[in-house]
């Protein structure tokens, strides 16, 4: 029996006797204790999911996420160097399912606060009693004009998100030819994962070394410099991809010539055989009602990443407003979800949450197919600022690639996915 | 031109940056090793050694859960001393009090069935 069962066994007795609840109907279960909704299935909603129920199982617990199964960003990049496949980055909901989650496959459109309803693309509206949202980045296309239509979108690709544009820009590397121009266009910090970019950098590397050795790499950083692992990536870069990979820092795109395949610069066009435009990003759509931070990103309390904008609303995972030294990562968002759903169950029995919350954010990039390097950080709460921040001392990057950290970047896959899904 | 600006506006916000004092130090809340303030910090160990403990299959790292206590502080002490090799655990284990090291020790020795 887990710590919280125990202590839930006195806070809630009678409900948790009532058993498991997975009604379908709109309003919450007659016998569960409370209903908490969770948008977004990815690294910080899954997580939050299976933590309420497994601490409360009491609790009615439904999970509002549009795809059949989770897509790993993390690793997504190997889809791209030919080295893992879309399957190997696929994991099922199922293991939410049998811990009694339900599952709901629809994307939620909205937040009515007011009556306490999550508004569904196709289905009825779901009550809650807390809702987390969970929905990841979303795209500021208006920062790029000519990308602001689904033809174009659907041609010049991001592959952030990983799915079907992951496997959508792997087609396009491979039918490029030798001799082909990739050009990867970075936003301003801060974006989603922000290693992320240098490794796929690598990743396609990799595979033009290996099968397209005329074929060059541009990275057009809007950034002065790489953001995370710096001196780690250029010394990859020089050790592994002498020659094939082309680093311009302060090279913000300003629009994209979808027709012309280029990335606009301010002061010049870079031409791409395969164009991959990371635009600047933001909260997810559905929380945007709740964004308070540079009209992008939402604003919450670290003890119980309820909104700073409304009450009953918890938001983490890449939606937030970074605390100082935290990144937009995978593993930030499954600590986050862990946090906010012993927060969520301490708050539903009547309980304080956790005054002094301890996280570790753990980002490995795969440099090759078996070299990896990492950057990793421990975050305490600070009292006074009431935020999360680095301790001290603690922390910090591999002293350069190695086999040992490839393997321990997959043990890190494997593990954190149960975390999230089992 | 673009080199220029971005070199002056580097240098200006060097300055600024000078002239402030330094960042107080952090007030860190004081650590909770409450059942369920360790139950907590324990979860965070999940990403790479598994949930609960318990490494996913096809994982090859240590599993935690079950492990007598004393044998997880000293290689926990080890690692933040620098007195044991490691890729990355003598970072972490940087971030942890002594007393919390302990408790999370307990609470993964105590741990004998996956969550």
């Amino acid at each position: 029996m887990s710590f919280a069962r125990r202590s839930f066994l006195k806070a809630g007795g009678a409900a948790l006797a009532a058993g498991l609840a997975g009604c379908a109907s709109m309003a919450p279960a007659a016998k569960a204790k409370a209903r908490v909704v969770v948008i977004g299935g990815g690294y910080g909603g899954a997580t939050a999911a299976r933590y309420v129920k497994m601490l409360d199982p009491a609790i009615d617990v439904v999970l509002v996420e549009p795809n059949d199964a989770f897509v790993s960003c993390p690793l997504s990049n190997m889809v791209l160097g030919g080295f893992k496949s879309m399957a190997d980055i696929t994991r099922p909901y199922t293991g939410l399912e049998r811990r009694g989650v339900r599952v709901v496959r629809d994307m939620a459109t909205a937040i009515d606060v007011e009556r306490k309803q999550v508004r569904l693309e196709r289905g009825d509206a779901l009550a809650f009693d807390r809702v987390i949202l969970s929905p990841g980045v979303d795209f500021m296309w208006e920062a790029l004009p000519a990308m602001g239509n689904a033809a174009a979108q659907g041609e010049v690709l991001h592959a952030w998100k990983a799915g079907p544009q992951t496997a959508a820009l792997r087609r396009q590397l491979e039918a490029m030819p030798d001799g082909g121009i990739y050009v990867l266009s970075v936003p301003e910090a801060p974006y989603r994962c922000p290693p992320g970019p240098y490794e796929r950098a690598c990743q396609v590397a990799a595979y033009f070394k290996a099968r397209k050795p005329r074929s060059k790499v541009i990275l057009l950083d809007a950034n002065g410099d790489v953001t995370s692992k710096g001196p780690l990536f250029k010394r990859a870069w020089a050790d592994l991809y002498q020659g094939l990979i082309e680093y311009r820092p302060n090279s913000k795109a300003v629009d994209v010539d979808v027709r012309g395949r280029a990335v606009k610069l301010e002061f010049d066009d870079v031409k791409a055989d395969v164009l991959n435009v990371l635009p600047p990003m933001k909260a997810g759509n559905v929380a945007a009602p709740f964004i308070t931070a540079n009209k992008r990103w939402c604003e919450v309390d670290w003890l119980t990443y309820e909104s700073k904008a409304a009450k009953g609303v918890h938001i983490l995972g890449d939606s937030l407003q970074i605390a100082p030294a935290m990144p937009k990562s995978g593993s930030m968002a499954n600590a986050h979800g862990k946090v906010c759903a012993m927060a969520v169950v301490a708050l539903v029995n009547g309980e304080a949450p956790n005054a002094a919350p301890t996280i570790i954010n753990t980002c490995y990039s795969m440099v090759s197919d078996k070299h990896a390097m990492h950057v990793t950080s421990v975050h305490k709460y600070d009292e006074r600022d009431r935020t999360m921040k680095a301790v001290p001392g603690s922390g910090g990057v591999s002293p350069g690639m190695s086999e040992l950290e490839g393997t321990y970047t997959m043990n890190w896959a494997a593990n954190i996915w149960a975390d999230t899904l089992s | 031109m673009r080199t220029r600006f971005a070199m002056l506006a580097a240098t200006l916000a060097g300055a600024a940056f000078a002239q402030q004092p330094a960042p107080p130090s952090p007030a860190f809340a004081a650590s909770n090793v409450t059942p369920k303030g360790v139950a907590s910090m324990a979860t965070a160990c999940a990403m790479c050694h598994g949930s609960g403990g318990m490494p996913a299959a096809g994982s090859t790292v240590a599993p935690l859960a079950g492990r007598p206590a004393q044998g997880t502080v000293d290689a926990m002490k080890a690692f933040k001393e620098g007195k044991r090799d490691a890729t990355i655990m003598h970072q972490i284990a940087k971030g942890y009090s002594d007393a919390e090291i302990a408790a999370i020790a307990a609470y993964f020795a105590a741990r004998k069935e996956a969550p």
